[in-house]
């Protein structure tokens, strides 16, 4: 193990000061929702424990996480995160093409067997076995199954990985199947959304680099820190909800105001996100703040739910704080199965914090 | 070389998507080439059935990179179903949410796409080695690190605008769901003005004006400022002028659709002569596309995969048509169709010819942007309202950063009847029709020349990549 560098010799031979890295694990630890205690120990465990590896693979997707990921606030966890995974291997970014990137990535398999983080964006179509998705002349199913044979963990990337996204929409065409389908008996991380915001990655990255271990997760598998709350809860336009103040039309004087969105089909109330409070593009906004409802997009089965523009029916408008958890059994009816979970999650979550650990 | 030799070139890296080159070689050369794309998603067949307006949010989804121009094709084919035309003021914000993205696409490409083929060990002994990769190397390149960080700036604007990118919803049929307000518009200018200041300094190394203002190839070639400046010495070095020629018949549908007209003029450019664009005559061949069904025009055409994967066909790709003819499409395209002087002198150019145009269109689009920025009317009206009919159809014909995207819509009681698609690198990339005519890829990578051992060949690198191919969304 001792070759294997550490994340400070990393960043050192990234020309990272000392003092931009102290400020590095401030903002980590802020970015987690951890307190200033935690600081000095991420700095001593990047100090002394070997970086993790990191293989980056793309199935079937529209690489619109990596695009995220690449615009992360803070531009020193993004260089030094990109900078860990190149050494080991990204088919979008990485320098080496053709039939040496197939061989650097059979190389870094070989080389940290069981030690390495597998990052699944997209994932695998298994109609017709596969032949959907061909990479290096193979299905991606098979690398897939490759890659994730020797993997420490795995963390799938965005709606696709997680659920299926778009792609998976009725009929399937392609049988597009979520990574946990296909992989069974390895500890799998999900994040959500189409795509996942930028600083929620970087964070969930950070932390498993960081502590070599899984953040908590909910019932569904999704990093607590970042999942927990509705789009609802943390929306700065909740008081026009609360307040019955709605936008009735697209650019009416109520959308100038900037009232609530629900009656535009804004699935903000059943939808688990940090959007309202981590926000996008370096926190500048987020759909909500641009006039648009939110349309669920880190929620299962998302993409077949009615309509976008159907309001979610059954809230009740007034008293909202005190049957918060009434809420999100009355959306079950209409959004269905995948909510129930989030309904029955988020009224167990405050008698037991339960933890998955990997 | 006893018999003719092949070569299979992929994965490609550095590209959105998968892909596939397949080559047969004489000596030394290229002899014929056949593009495959080995992505298939069935995004078309998603799309049957369900309420017209989902396509809002669905077809963004067919590309992270160029979600906005799937966006705005969409709205379009919406707007022209429902007989409606967006407000002056709605247009000019589409336009320059699209624009922003079609920057940021062109940004990258240069920097992270393209560039980095010049730090390949071949190039070991040039004298303008070092330079490129100490620019350009994937990654840790100072120019690459230097366009991620202006390209995050810029995209304050998507932030702000359209609530998040990729995948925006804010773009409707009748304009955009956000009024910008006095402050809104000043944000913007703002990061305008940033995203100049690191053109001018990194990128061009001078003022815009005067990179727009270059009226010949011979006064581009002498242009020596910022990484520009380092591409044309190495261009002119590596001979890129003359790698991957092209046919010359160019296809724009027009950028940018304002009240006033478009902010890239539409039009079809063949022989040196420019011509109206007829949508009509446009026809998707599927004699060497796993895909079932007859030739036929995207009103009427279908997606049905053959899950057969015949002998014959060798790709996901459909090969559209113009009238019989293959067509290119991108940056060189609409600058040639809208008549800049230098564009038109490298029109039926190879690789240097479609970068140029690219980094052309960029200094260009900035300037645009700076324009529609001024003309913000905070007290304006963003949207008009209207109802999606219960039957109709409507086509969205749009620019993306890489060509013309055209979006082909019918509804049927109220539903989605049918929902084709016509990708940028769907032209560019086609597969061979039923005549046997290659599409312009395959037929620019004829003739390029390929050194003994090279088993990922540069040459056929840079003209891939000169294409700036987004596979994800060429077959979707």
């Amino acid at each position: 193990m001792s070759q294997i560098e550490t994340f400070y010799d990393v960043m050192r031979r990234q020309g990272i000061t000392r003092r931009s890295f102290m400020k590095y694990c401030s903002l980590t630890a802020a970015a987690l929702g951890l307190g200033p205690s935690f600081v000095p120990k991420i700095a001593h465990a990047m100090e002394t424990k070997p970086r993790t590896p990191v293989i980056w693979v793309h199935g079937l997707e529209c690489t619109c996480c990596s695009e995220s990921f690449i615009r992360s606030a803070h531009p020193l966890a993004k260089d030094v995160v990109l900078s860990m995974i190149s050494l080991d291997y990204d088919d979008t970014l990485m320098a080496a093409a053709g039939h040496a990137a197939e061989a650097a990535f059979e190389e870094t398999i070989e080389k940290y067997k069981g030690n390495y983080i597998l990052a699944v964006e997209g994932n695998p179509p298994l109609n017709e076995d596969g032949m959907f998705c061909i990479t290096g002349g193979k299905p991606f199913v098979e690398k897939l199954r490759h890659a994730a044979k020797d993997a420490k963990a795995i963390i799938s990337w965005g709606a696709c990985a997680s659920y299926g996204c778009v792609q998976a929409a009725a009929p399937n065409p392609t049988q597009a199947t979520p990574v946990h389908k296909v992989i069974t008996d390895k500890p799998i991380i999900k994040v959500p959304g189409c795509p996942p915001i930028a600083e929620v990655m970087t964070g969930v990255i950070t932390y498993m680099l960081t502590f070599d271990r899984m953040p908590e997760l909910d019932r569904q598998g999704r990093p607590a820190m970042f999942y927990s709350q509705r789009i609802h809860d943390k929306c700065y336009r909740r008081p026009h909800f609360d307040a019955g103040q709605f936008v009735e039309q697209w650019d009416d004087e109520a959308a100038r105001k900037g009232y609530c969105l629900y009656k535009m089909g804004c699935k903000g109330p059943t939808t688990y996100n940090a959007c309202s409070t981590v926000r996008w593009n370096e926190g500048v906004s987020f759909p909500i703040q641009s006039g648009h409802g939110c349309i669920g997009c880190s929620e299962d089965g998302f993409w077949d739910q009615h309509g976008f523009y159907e309001r979610v029916t059954g809230i009740k408008q007034f008293g909202i704080e005190a049957t918060a958890d009434q809420i999100g059994f009355a959306t079950t009816a209409v959004v269905g199965g995948a909510v129930a979970v989030h309904a029955a999650a988020s009224a167990l979550k405050r008698a037991q914090k339960k933890t998955e650990e990997a | 070389m006893s018999e003719t030799p092949r070569l299979v070139v992929g994965p490609f890296n550095r590209v959105e998507g998968d892909l596939e080159v397949q080559l047969d070689l004489a000596e030394g050369r290229v002899a014929s080439a056949q593009v495959n794309a080995p992505l298939y998603r069935g995004f078309e067949r998603m799309l049957e059935g369900r309420a017209p307006s989902d396509a809002l949010t669905v077809t963004p989804r067919i590309c992270g990179i160029c979600s906005i121009s799937q966006s705005a094709a969409a709205a379009q084919a919406l707007a022209a179903a429902s007989g409606l035309v967006p407000t002056p003021q709605g247009a000019l914000m589409a336009a320059l949410i699209h624009a922003v993205e079609n920057a940021a696409d062109h940004l990258f490409h240069f920097n992270l796409f393209f560039m980095p083929d010049f730090t390949r060990p071949a190039y070991a002994a040039q004298p303008w080695y070092r330079l490129a990769v100490e620019r350009f190397a994937a990654i840790n390149g100072a120019a690459g690190r230097a366009a991620i960080e202006a390209r995050t700036q810029l995209m304050h604007i998507l932030g702000l605008m359209a609530g998040k990118w990729p995948h925006t919803l804010a773009l409707q049929p009748g304009g955009v769901t956000r009024a910008p307000g006095p402050r809104d518009k000043l944000r913007i200018e703002t990061s305008l003005r940033q995203f100049r200041k690191y053109l001018e300094r990194e990128v061009f190394g001078g003022s815009l004006e005067e990179f727009v203002a270059l009226g010949s190839i011979d006064a581009l070639m002498r242009w020596q400022h910022g990484d520009v400046g380092l591409f044309l010495e190495i261009a002119a070095e590596t001979g890129l002028a003359d790698l991957g020629r092209g046919s010359g018949r160019y296809l724009s549908f027009g950028a940018y659709p304002l009240a006033e007209g478009h902010g890239f003029a539409p039009g079809l450019w063949c022989a040196g002569t420019l011509s109206p664009v007829d949508p009509s005559g446009i026809v998707e061949d599927l004699s060497h596309a796993w895909m079932l069904g007859g030739a036929a025009h995207p009103f009427e055409g279908q997606t049905e995969p053959d899950e057969a994967m015949r002998e014959v066909a060798y790709t996901w790709c459909k090969a559209p048509r113009m009238k019989g003819e293959p067509l290119e499409v991108g940056a060189l395209a609409r600058q040639v169709i809208d008549g800049h002087p230098l564009a038109r002198e490298l029109a039926g150019g190879g690789v240097l010819a479609r970068v140029a145009a690219r980094l052309l269109e960029l200094a260009r689009t900035q300037i645009l942007m700076e324009q529609w920025a001024a003309q913000i009317d905070p007290a304006g009206v963003f949207m008009h309202h209207g109802a999606v009919p219960e039957n109709g159809t409507g086509a969205g014909l749009v620019e993306a950063a890489r060509g013309s995207l055209g979006h082909w819509l019918r509804i049927d009681g109220g539903k989605i009847a049918s929902y084709q698609i016509i990708a940028p690198t769907t032209w560019n990339f086609s597969p061979r029709d039923a005549q046997g005519v290659p599409g312009p890829l395959e037929a620019a990578l004829v003739g390029a020349p390929v050194m003994e051992g090279e088993d990922t060949p540069v040459s056929v690198q840079h003209i891939v990549r000169s294409f700036d191919p987004c596979m994800v969304c060429t077959v979707h």
